[in-house]
């Protein structure tokens, strides 16, 4: 009789916990988004802006949560969403150069390869896509290979900005102890 | 004795349930700002000097429903038809209405920035027709219903929006349920062929129509 009760208690228990999950909760790798200029939306409002809105990104923030990231979580030498979730997405509102080449504006997918010394960036065409799963070098529009700094640092959260440099941007990614700038100019 | 027994292992059961549900909703923030609609963005406790973790995370939302899912699998080859950003404030222990929103007053759908709605093809919504492009879409909340306004000042801030460059408003219903949902949520619903872009929060559910 007991056993009946508790497998009702349980059956009734799983229901709830299943209407409770019909609406998506909030990620544990949240979502975020990046624009050069700096806090361009924020600018807007204000009247402040300088210049158009240029770059936009859009990413997912996994948090390092006591592993080590880049060699073990983030493995050397393989294809990365910079990110979670989602592939990140990285759009340009005119046309701007990376490593000496045009890129046209529109939408597109950044990825990177890390290595102990060095990132390669991947720009590539395949867009609202999951992960780096059906990755296609074939879609690739750009790849451009940076050294990374170390930085003193462990970054909880995977974050990116973008810098302004003389003639263009740096979009900067960061998480634990590294550092990889992409020069973007116009 | 035996009803004692069955309630202990509802509530272990209880707590279990929402235990995991916490691992799913809650990081551990501490919050250096509990006003959702300033443009401040609260830090985590340690600093991320180059962006610090939203108190209102951004979330997206696609149809057909997990686009992006869909695409890896393969099981789609057909570009994706509309996607919302939107960030996500939390009731915090507050009532949606009056101690977050006002009724008649326009509201972001969202946090800090203004809440985004990308249309990749022509869209239709209660027989008007919406041309495919990056929107802006935020709400009026009153009673009964809401207004819902696709406005085209896009990559803005959310507060105070500019009225003069709504495309169109639409009015529907708003249904009160028996949950409190901590987090604001967007997503797009299946209807039969047709989609539904559902924004609930606490008690509060409201949805519009789109047609393809």
């Amino acid at each position: 009789m007991k056993k009946a009760f508790l497998l009702l208690f349980v059956f009734q228990l799983s229901l709830i916990c299943l209407v409770a999950q019909t609406l998506p909760p909030v990620d544990k790798s949240p979502m975020d988004m990046s624009y050069y200029p700096a806090n361009y939306p924020v600018l807007k409002i204000q009247d402040k802006l300088t210049e158009p809105l240029v770059a936009r990104v859009v990413y997912s923030r996994p948090q390092k949560a006591g592993r080590t990231i880049f060699g073990e979580l983030v493995k050397y030498g393989e294809v990365w969403r910079i990110g979670a979730n989602e592939a990140t997405e990285i759009e340009f509102f005119r046309q701007v150069r990376i490593a000496g080449k045009k890129i046209a504006a529109g939408r597109y997918t950044l990825f990177a390869i890390a290595n102990e010394t060095s990132w390669t960036f991947i720009i590539n065409k395949e867009t609202d896509t999951w992960g780096a799963f059906k990755y296609d070098a074939k879609k690739d529009v750009i790849r451009s290979t940076v050294t990374i700094q170390k930085t003193d640092l462990a970054l909880e959260s995977l974050a990116m900005t973008f810098d302004k440099t003389t003639g263009g941007f740096n979009l900067v990614v960061a998480w634990d102890n590294i550092k990889a700038s992409l020069p973007i100019t116009f | 004795m035996k009803r004692t027994g069955s309630l202990l292992f509802f509530c272990c059961l209880l707590f279990a349930c929402n235990n995991k549900k916490e691992n799913n909703t809650a990081r551990p923030i501490k919050i250096a700002s509990t006003d959702s609609s300033a443009p401040g963005r609260a830090e985590r406790p340690t600093i991320n000097p180059y962006a610090g973790i939203d108190v209102s995370p951004m979330d997206m939302s696609y149809y057909p429903v997990d686009y992006p899912k869909l695409k890896m699998a393969k099981s789609v080859n057909t570009p994706p038809l509309a996607r919302v950003i939107y960030s996500r404030p939390h009731l915090q222990g507050r009532h949606i209405f009056h101690e977050v929103l006002k009724y008649d007053e326009p509201w972001r759908l969202g946090a800090n920035e203004a809440t985004e709605l990308d249309l990749y093809k022509d869209a239709s919504i209660q027989d008007k027709k919406i041309k495919a492009g990056r929107y802006i879409i935020y709400c009026v909340p009153h009673t009964d219903n809401w207004t819902i306004a696709i406005n085209t000042n896009i990559d803005s801030w959310g507060l105070e929006p500019d009225t003069t460059k709504d495309v169109a408003r639409f009015t529907v219903p708003v249904i009160k349920t028996n949950n409190s949902l901590e987090y604001f949520t967007i997503v797009f619903e299946d209807n039969n062929g047709t989609a539904n872009l559902l924004m609930a929060w606490d008690d509060a559910e409201v949805r519009l129509p789109f047609k393809f």
